[in-house]
């Protein structure tokens, strides 16, 4: 058994392309940061908890603006943001995104933060930076949110 | 079944452009601890496979698509020669002895940070070609 192809019209095209590009670079960006803070929470030296800061910064946060700026514009473009009531899909596209920029700012800063600590104090002893396992808890979780909200997306729940 | 396998293409298409993320930060002279090369290279192998073979089996599926086609024919050559850029900057990576460091200042191969660009255009435009489908 098989489906029948769905094509899009092409002026749906740039915002979709800017939508997933954003979301792999703000997806990126987090498992690169989870790397460099695991290593960091291990006892690595405080250059990886600085890394894990900046690929925050700057991959995840970007990525998550280009995502969310070209979400609202596919919104706009197919009619959906007309609608009375948001589909499922799209709710919990809107909720991981809106929610998930609240933890990711919130790591960000807490990373920042603690690894400036971190430098300040010879870069040794990372794991006793609390900033560190705050990081990776809300990283790892947006990590989880994020393929949930990949799921929603392609298979768009009723 | 159509939900399962665009669910598993994009999965997979995200695991390839977090490794592309990863590559940059070594091209850009970020630590190379190992565990982040094994990581990206993990991510590459699932990837790699995972879009090609849920890609291929996704055409066959779908009325519609054809192997042929020829935005499916230039994803087979843009993904071959990503692949292999692929196989080429880690191994300048590995020559650079990135993998040997922890999470000390890297040294950067030029030659790894060239084919690690020559990579990431491919995948771009090869993420194009899946969403724009010229000529479908």
């Amino acid at each position: 058994m098989s489906e029948i192809a769905v094509i899009r019209p092409d002026s749906w095209n740039l915002p979709l392309f800017l939508h997933v590009l954003g979301a792999m670079v703000a997806v990126g960006g987090l498992v690169l940061a989870l790397t460099y803070l695991a290593t960091a929470w291990r006892g690595d030296s405080a250059r990886s908890f600085r890394a894990g800061y900046r690929a925050l910064l700057y991959g995840a946060i970007p990525g998550y603006l280009v995502m969310r700026v070209a979400a609202q514009w596919i919104l706009s473009k197919e009619g959906l943001d007309n609608l009375p009531s948001d589909p499922n899909w799209i709710g919990i596209g809107f909720g991981v995104a809106d929610f998930g920029l609240l933890l990711l700012l919130i790591a960000t800063i807490t990373a920042g933060i603690g690894s400036r600590r971190a430098l300040a104090g010879g870069g040794e002893a990372t794991p006793r930076v609390v900033g560190v396992r705050v990081a990776v808890g809300l990283t790892s979780f947006l990590l989880v949110a994020y393929a949930v909200a990949i799921w929603a997306m392609t298979t768009k729940p009723a | 079944m159509y939900d399962f396998l665009l669910f598993s293409h994009v999965l997979s298409a995200f695991f390839l452009l977090a490794m592309v993320v990863i590559y940059s930060s070594f091209a850009l002279g970020g630590p190379a601890p190992n565990r982040a090369v094994t990581l990206a290279q993990v991510l590459d192998g699932i990837g790699g496979i995972g879009t090609i073979v849920f890609g291929v089996w996704l055409a066959l599926y779908l009325d519609g698509y054809e192997l042929w086609d020829g935005w499916i024919v230039a994803a087979f050559v843009l993904w071959a020669a990503a692949a292999e850029t692929g196989r080429r900057s880690h191994a300048a990576l590995r020559l650079a002895g990135a993998t040997e460091a922890t999470s000390e200042p890297t040294t950067v191969d030029p030659a790894m940070v060239r084919w690690h660009l020559i990579r990431s255009a491919l995948i771009l435009v090869l993420l194009a070609d899946m969403i724009f489908k010229p000529g479908a």
